[in-house]
Parts: structure tokens; C-alpha cells; sequence
């Protein structure tokens, strides 16, 4: 299973105030906030956490059907600025973050390797939900295979995992 | 006390803010759904519950803000917490 998620930053400044009172405790572990406290960039580290545990809770959410408001239970182990990990109630996913002037985005994975099976989808790709759960349904195959899509203001993210 | 309507209608008002879809919000229920339906942004769900925090003064604890998903859970946690005070 995979999941994405993406944040465009000029449309998040205007959104949401980071800074508010709480706001962090509310979502970030003391770990998480001390991450954000000694960043360069707090407001982007923010934003780059908050994506990854975005990413990750697609997975967990359709792999175990629970749904919920559990940023605090989606814990981010920080390897770099763009790779780490988030575990959630005994499940670990791999996350990868490209960074951008405009954005940040980042791609969750349950299995390591399904990093080298991710293709990118287009806008126009007909997807079909089961049970809630995206997919593209690949005729030739008759095979159905699982998608993610993000969008956030001007930008739009989907993909699919391939053999 | 407070009625279950007079909840309802102060939710509205705490919500419309972060609300992108204006016709769900028109014919906002119990069973409306805070992501779902009124396709708030689930970075400003934070948002919602700092400020049902600071309208009823009242915590709203880790457990309960996993379920504050939706319009029925929210009404819950607020009467729960309101009563607790």
C-alpha cells in the first residue's frame, strides 16, 4: 500500500497559523517539536513532518480500515530531511520528501522496496474506489492496482504502485 | 444547560471558517463529516478543536480528539467535557 501527500506552502501560510498557541502540542510529538524548535526553517520542518504523517495515515487508515484524528499516534523517526519513517501502533512506513520553493511533498510506502515500483498518474487517470480505497483498474491485467492522489492549491500529486 | 441545538449552531459557527464545500456546510447534520463532507483541510482540524477549546473552555484530551471526525462526535466531546467541568 501506498499513500501521498502534498502541501503548497503560499496557500498553507495563509491557512493555517503554526505559531498558534498549541497548535504543535496538539499534533507533534516532544520529539517532532524539538525538530521544528531547532530547525533552519521551522515553518517548512512543520510542513515536512505534517506531510509524512499525512502519507503514512492514508496506509494505515486502508490497510486497517481505522479512521480517526491521530496525528500524535503517527510517529516520525527523522533520518534527513527527505527520508525517514512513521510508526503507528506497531506499523512502520517509509517516507520519502522532495522540498521545493513552492512545496512540500512526500510519498509513503508500507514496504521499502515499493519505493522502485512507484509511477506517477495523471489528472485524467480513471480511478475506481473499493471499499473507499482508490485503484486503477489496469484492463489488459484485469488487475487492480493501489493509487494515491494529494492535492493542496495549485498542486496536484497521484500515484500508483506497479509490478 | 446547554441544548443539543444551541451545540449544533455554535459548531457551525466554529467551523465555517475552514469549510470548502458550501453546500454541505448549507445542509450541515449530525452525520456530517468534518474531512468528507465539508472537505476541511485536516491541518485546520486542528484549528476547529483549539477553537471549540477556547469557545467552551474546556481540554479537549488526545483520546477525544481522535474522534472528532465528524459533527456527532464533536457535539459528544463538547456536552462530555462540559458536563465533566
Amino acid at each position: 500500500m501506498i499513500g501521498n501527500d502534498i502541501v503548497d506552502l503560499a496557500l498553507a501560510k495563509k491557512e493555517s497559523n503554526w505559531q498558534r498557541n498549541r497548535f504543535l502540542d496538539k499534533i507533534f510529538t516532544e520529539n517532532e517539536q524539538l525538530l521544528i524548535a531547532n530547525a533552519i526553517n521551522p515553518e517548512i520542518m512543520v510542513w515536512n513532518l505534517w506531510t509524512r504523517k499525512e502519507a503514512a495515515y492514508k496506509i494505515y487508515n486502508r490497510e486497517t480500515g481505522i479512521r480517526g484524528y491521530i496525528p500524535l499516534q503517527l510517529d516520525c523517526w527523522y533520518e534527513s530531511e527527505n527520508l525517514g519513517t512513521v510508526s503507528c501502533n506497531g506499523f512502520t512506513y517509509h517516507t520519502q520528501t522532495q522540498i521545493s520553493n513552492e512545496s512540500v511533498y512526500t510519498i509513503a510506502v508500507a514496504k521499502k522496496q515499493y519505493f522502485s515500483h512507484i509511477k506517477k498518474i495523471e489528472l485524467e487517470t480513471k480511478i475506481t474506489k473499493i471499499n473507499g480505497v482508490p485503484f486503477v483498474k489496469d484492463i489488459a491485467n484485469l488487475i487492480t492496482r493501489p493509487v494515491s492522489i494529494t492535492h493542496h492549491g495549485h498542486f496536484w500529486e497521484g500515484i500508483m504502485l506497479v509490478d | 444547560m446547554i441544548s443539543k441545538q444551541e451545540i449544533i449552531e455554535q459548531l457551525k459557527t466554529i467551523v465555517k471558517p475552514y469549510v470548502q464545500n458550501q453546500e454541505s456546510f448549507d445542509a450541515l447534520t449530525e452525520e456530517t463529516d468534518f474531512i468528507n463532507d465539508l472537505k476541511i483541510n485536516s491541518a485546520n482540524l486542528v484549528d476547529v478543536i483549539l477553537d471549540i477549546e477556547e469557545k467552551y473552555n474546556i481540554i479537549i484530551d488526545n483520546e477525544s480528539m481522535e474522534k472528532m471526525i465528524n459533527v456527532k462526535s464533536a457535539m459528544e466531546i463538547v456536552a462530555i467535557k462540559l458536563a465533566e467541568k
